[in-house]
């Protein structure tokens, strides 16, 4: 394994988010023999290899240490994979792929609002029936984790691989452990979240795999592609902000850091009063009246495509993962 | 070192003792359905099981225990019902990480005996046995009885929500104190139903019952999954009771002194004695069993002031119904204990619907015969 194998989902949204998140960082994804072919590679870059595989067989993966980095839910991580603190490293969350894995009951369950309910309810399932209360899910260790944190003893998994939430109305299970984006679908199916039964707010991670050979040629490649992904999730998460006006100082500065998050990549202002900063795109209205107010005659405000800065956060997570 | 496949002489051994005293030698299929092991060890269990499926998809696992798989074969054969001895030597299956995943147990278990003390000091006997045929003379011995927290609870009048909670923390006692704090400081206000709640709280139960069930039909709700409208109905209306009531103070003290009789069986027996007659509660019936037993051991020579007995020490597995003991190497040499078991009366009735007492203990071969070679 000598080029850095990178795990990409092969279909479904993940795939096109995935696809148009490498693209957004400057790494565009090429299937040489178009959507069957399962090996790409990254257009330009010699030394990686892209894997095209299925979200679960992703994460089995980045387990073994059989590619060294992948793209996949947090979900799949801490359901797959024993022990997933020592084995991977949860690099960065993408930003899509948001599910909630979530205990759900029927709606009729009035008498059912928290886990320390359904313990009760669990109990008195078993006694009166003599058997215990059956829980439908593909999240057959997240679930039994979450159970046991809650002391709830008195259930069975029904292991469910498709349609989890028709598992109650069907009579196969009392409740479930599913995941939800935004609730709908369970709605739909007359079942309800309970109040402290949210497992996991997962989302697609960036995930290394910290038993794959990491050679220094590999560790090289991925810094590069690590940087690409950091400038450009860094530049997500900001607006740049251009002004010049005379009555600048280190009290507004100061005043405009701490309201409004704002970041300045190159220092104060320069000598003819040109100010860059970086804002967060929920601010920016509040910052170009701040501005303003403080004697400002234009505010220029674009999207950025890239920041780039001396340190990477993401491969020094990575190293320092590696190096554990 | 790795483990030793084939039992040890010494094992073989006391299989034959066991033989001797009437035990019949029984070799269960190391192939075993999933379900009996999930149902009764719960989901715990299923991490460190290894489940495979045949082409029918029925979930089939290797045998994590024998107890389960001697019960079994106990059921479906023609001795059924009647009073029946068994004991294994063999090889079971526990994923237990980095560590090896076959394991050789012996045990025995017998079914049907209704001289339940003596029983059970028969089968401690034949438990020091095995210890002692690997040159220990003197275990460790850890003794309690998840009978007396039941027969406590029982005595005590308390809602039904809080009897099973109660019984079913203690099987689990990460969380029979929190339990208990949170009992005693009451449920607190439920605001979102304390409307419907205080309307209902005096109301006659069936009335109250019929609100319930016509208030879930006007908001045209059905009933998904196993629990009906009327079970729903049921709970609803007893939380209503229950309201934001506590555990009284008087009772939690009741039950954290039981919790801490701790000595050797005859004095734990007087230290209960003085608890039901200071809380006014009939534990009597109770007591002479745990007496009872208590002489038959020192009968059969065992020296009652070496065990320790504890009335919260609890095997963590809810068929349980009894006397439960474990033997450890009070040097500590061995990774956990090197003989456990108990009685277990509920467990043939889930099996098979079968009310039978059983009681019975399992040997972990090579923990035994680790001892000699680390001493």
């Amino acid at each position: 394994m000598s080029a850095l194998v990178i795990a990409v989902p092969a279909k479904g949204r993940l795939q096109e988010n995935a696809d148009a998140f490498f693209a957004r960082a400057g790494l565009k994804l090429v299937q040489p023999r178009g959507a069957r072919e399962y090996r790409g590679s990254i257009e330009g870059y010699d030394g990686i290899e892209v894997a095209y595989l299925s979200a679960a067989e992703i994460t089995q993966q980045l387990g073994q240490g059989a590619v060294h980095l992948g793209i996949t839910g947090e979900d799949l991580v801490r359901e797959m994979i024993p022990d997933a603190d020592v084995k991977v490293v949860l690099i960065e969350g993408l930003g899509f792929g948001h599910a909630n894995v979530v205990v759900a009951v029927p709606q009729a369950w009035i008498d059912v609002r928290n886990m320390a309910d359904l313990d009760d309810v669990a109990t008195a399932f078993r006694h009166k029936r003599d058997r215990r209360m059956r829980v439908a899910t593909k999240y057959v260790n997240l679930t039994r984790d979450f159970f046991a944190g809650h002391g709830v003893a008195d259930y069975r998994i029904v292991e469910s691989s498709g349609a989890t939430e028709g598992a109650p109305a069907a009579g196969t299970a009392e409740l479930i452990v599913d995941i939800t984006s935004t609730g709908a679908t369970l709605a739909a199916n007359g079942l309800k979240v309970i109040e402290d039964g949210t497992i996991l707010r997962s989302q697609a991670n960036l995930v290394a795999a910290r038993g794959a050979t990491w050679s220094a040629k590999v560790r090289a490649t991925a810094r590069i592609v690590l940087d690409r992904i950091a400038a450009h999730l860094r530049a997500r998460e900001f607006r740049e902000v251009r002004t010049r006006f005379a009555g600048c100082d280190d009290k507004l500065m100061a005043a405009a850091r701490q309201r409004f998050g704002v970041a300045t990549p190159f220092g104060g202002p320069t000598s003819s009063g040109m100010l860059t900063l970086h804002c967060p795109p929920r601010e920016i209205h509040a910052l170009a009246s701040f501005l303003r107010d403080h004697g400002a005659q234009a505010v220029v405000i674009a999207d950025i495509d890239y920041v780039f800065t001396a340190e990477n956060a993401l491969f020094a997570r990575l190293e320092a993962a590696l190096n554990r | 070192m790795p483990a030793p496949r084939q039992p040890d002489a010494r094992a073989n051994a006391l299989i034959a003792a066991y033989e001797h005293a009437g035990y019949v030698r029984v070799e269960p299929a190391i192939l075993q359905p999933a379900e009996p092991f999930l149902d009764l060890s719960g989901e715990d269990i299923r991490r460190r099981m290894f489940l495979v499926s045949d082409a029918a998809s029925a979930e089939l696992c290797l045998r994590p225990d024998l107890t389960i798989p001697v019960a079994c074969d106990y059921l479906a054969s023609a001795e059924a019902g009647k009073p029946a001895k068994y004991c294994y030597l063999g090889p079971v299956f526990r994923d237990l990480g980095a560590r090896s995943a076959e394991l050789m147990q012996a045990g025995i278990e017998s079914f049907g005996r209704t001289d339940t003390a003596a029983a059970d000091a028969e089968t401690i006997a034949l438990a020091l046995e095995a210890t002692a045929r690997y040159g220990l003379g003197a275990p460790d011995i850890r003794m309690g009885d998840v009978g007396l927290f039941a027969g406590l609870i029982e005595s005590l009048d308390l809602a039904p929500a809080w009897q099973r909670r109660l019984i079913k923390d203690f099987n689990r006692k990460t969380t029979l104190a929190h339990d208990l704090e949170r009992l005693a400081l009451g449920s607190g206000a439920r605001p979102e139903y304390h409307g419907v709640l205080a309307a209902l709280a005096n109301s006659d139960p069936a009335a109250a019952h019929a609100f319930v069930t016509d208030l879930l039909s006007i908001a045209g709700i059905t009933t998904v999954g196993g629990r009906s409208v009327g079970e729903i109905a049921d709970r609803f209306l007893e939380q209503a009771t229950l309201g934001a009531a506590a555990l009284p103070h008087e009772t939690r003290m009741l039950i954290e002194r039981f919790l801490s009789v701790a000595g050797d069986p005859p004095a734990a027996a007087s230290s209960l004695r003085a608890l039901a007659r200071d809380a006014g509660i009939g534990l009597d019936p109770m007591l002479d069993a745990f007496e009872e037993r208590n002489a038959l051991l020192a009968k059969r020579g065992l020296a009652l002031q070496s065990v320790k007995f504890a009335t919260a020490f609890g095997r963590g597995f809810d068929y349980y119904t009894g006397v439960v003991f474990e033997l450890h190497d009070p040097a500590g040499r061995a990774d956990g204990q090197l003989v456990a078991g108990g009685r277990y009366d509920g467990l043939l009735a889930r099996l098979g619907n079968v009310a039978l007492p059983a009681v019975g203990f399992a040997i972990w071969i090579e923990r035994l015969a680790a001892l000699g070679s680390r001493a």
